[in-house]
């Protein structure tokens, strides 16, 4: 009888034990996760933070890259100055500028709007209507949009000349979709 | 009586089954616990050096000048760190990555995460330590301008440019980089620095300006212009000769627009008749930077016909 009693006072220790360990493994999982997150919520913000700034700092530049910049090629050297005809070409070939891991710029969108003049400012450029349009989606934006003025070149025949034409015009560049 | 005592001995040694499970359920939690900090650590400093490398890509574009003339900047870390240059040349515009692993407690923390980028070029060694790095960025035209390439030393590491031609020296005594300099004789300069000798031999790195060559640790590296020329002195054979393809195969996809703008610049009455497709053609026969050459001379071509174009107000770039 003794022995019996002393048996399940032991079941009931090891029982107890096996309880105890287990509330005390779960809470260092459950602490564990909650230090994972913090640090995980810190890794995206820090990513967002930077995608922001590439995205802010590459606005200001991307006039200047090559694909896009106006150059030589109307009249002197030209900062912050589009070629318009360039960028047609690349919207054309685009597909080259894209790989798996994303595009050329690592952004989510590039677009050229003209500002000034307004006509067909909302009319997307394709080689069928250029250059009576005013909008030239070089990638489908996506996210955020970052903007900077740029000048927006290109020439024009006229009466067996060729004129220098530049309008007024926005760049953007977004960030923070899912593109890349 | 002695048989009693052995017996009371036999016992004092027995485990009770409840502690011999929490023996086997702690040593559990340890190992559990010490993985998953092991793992947090790792995990962290991964973060660090993906962060870091990414910050530095973030950093660097700023440096596209849009200018003709060099520049240069200095950037510094709070900690020893080491950034690993890697290029790769596969794709459509190849690949440069980069790596940073930082030291802590006396020990380089490597890291796996590479950042990549397409649009950048950056030649450095393939490995550059130190706490402040320069970056010296140069327009590559070819003849359009192909990009802003971005020389990378550490300021641990001195340059003395010995009997530079007088574009070259005065290039480097306007850029103000710390670790450059600009002599005359070999024994003007800083002792332990890098010798960077012009038409001359004897130096860590021989230049022969007039000829496109730059010899360093046995490797000759050819160059075409001063931007590649910078690219040969600073950084090690393998890195030049992928970013020099590179730097081709963007070139390639750059006259391709050139060629279609100028088929739609024949509507506008501008009667453009560029040789694109042999130029085309030479970059994409380059396997080493020896074949410059070839591709110089379609180069030109093309720069001559663009120049011929301006006269009408035709010209591409």
């Amino acid at each position: 009888m003794v022995r019996k009693m002393k048996n399940k006072k032991a079941q009931m220790k090891i029982q107890q034990m096996a309880f105890m360990l287990i509330a005390v493994t779960l809470f260092f999982v459950f602490a564990g996760l909650f230090f994972a997150m913090i640090v995980f919520s810190d890794i995206r913000k820090a990513a967002e933070g930077l995608e922001e700034r590439n995205a802010l700092l590459l606005v200001s530049k991307l006039a200047n890259s090559p694909e896009f910049a106006c150059g030589n090629a109307f009249g002197s050297f030209k900062t912050s100055c589009i070629d318009a005809d360039k960028a047609m070409a690349l919207k054309n070939n685009i597909e080259l500028y894209k790989d798996l891991k994303g595009n050329f710029w690592g952004v989510d969108g590039i677009e050229i709007k003209k500002i000034y003049p307004t006509d067909y400012a909302e009319i997307e450029c394709d080689s069928g209507n250029y250059p009576e349009c005013g909008k030239i989606t070089i990638f489908q934006k996506q996210g955020i949009g970052v903007s900077n003025f740029v000048a927006l070149c290109r020439k024009e025949g006229s009466g067996g000349f060729i004129e220098d034409k530049c309008e007024l015009a926005r760049i953007m560049v977004y960030y923070g979709g899912d593109n890349n | 009586m002695g048989k009693i005592k052995k017996r009371q001995d036999k016992r004092g040694i027995q485990i009770s089954f409840a502690w011999l499970f929490a023996i086997i359920v702690g040593i559990f939690i340890l190992i559990l616990a010490i993985y998953s900090v092991t793992r947090i650590t790792d995990t962290g400093r991964d973060v660090v050096g993906a962060k870091g490398a990414a910050e530095i890509g973030v950093l660097l574009n700023p440096l596209e000048t849009g200018f003709e003339e060099a520049r240069s900047t200095l950037m510094s870390v709070p900690t020893d760190t080491r950034i690993h240059n890697r290029c790769d040349e596969t794709g459509e515009f190849g690949r440069q990555t980069i790596r940073v692993s930082q030291k802590s407690f006396g020990k380089w923390a490597e890291t796996n995460i590479d950042v990549g980028f397409l649009n950048k070029y950056i030649f450095s060694d393939a490995d550059v330590e130190g706490r402040s790095f320069y970056l010296f960025s140069k327009q590559f035209e070819f003849p359009f301008k192909v990009s802003d390439v971005i020389f990378m030393t550490s300021s641990l590491e001195d340059y003395c440019f010995v009997s530079a031609p007088e574009e070259i020296a005065d290039e480097i005594t306007n850029l103000n980089q710390g670790n450059l300099y600009v002599s005359d004789e070999i024994n003007e300069c800083l002792s332990g620095s890098i010798l960077i000798c012009f038409d001359q031999g004897g130096c860590d790195i021989n230049v022969r300006y007039s000829i496109g060559e730059v010899t360093k640790e046995g490797t000759t590296l050819f160059f075409v212009n001063d931007a590649l020329m910078y690219g040969a002195i600073f950084s090690d054979s393998e890195t030049y000769e992928c970013q020099v393809k590179r730097l081709m195969k963007r070139a390639d996809n750059l006259a391709l627009l050139y060629d279609e703008k100028a088929s739609s610049l024949k509507g506008e009455g501008c009667s453009l008749e560029m040789s694109f497709s042999s130029y085309r053609n030479a970059l994409n026969n380059i396997q080493t930077s020896e074949n410059l050459f070839t591709a110089f001379g379609e180069a030109d071509k093309i720069g001559d016909e663009n120049e011929g174009a301006g006269g009408s107000g035709c010209e591409l770039w």
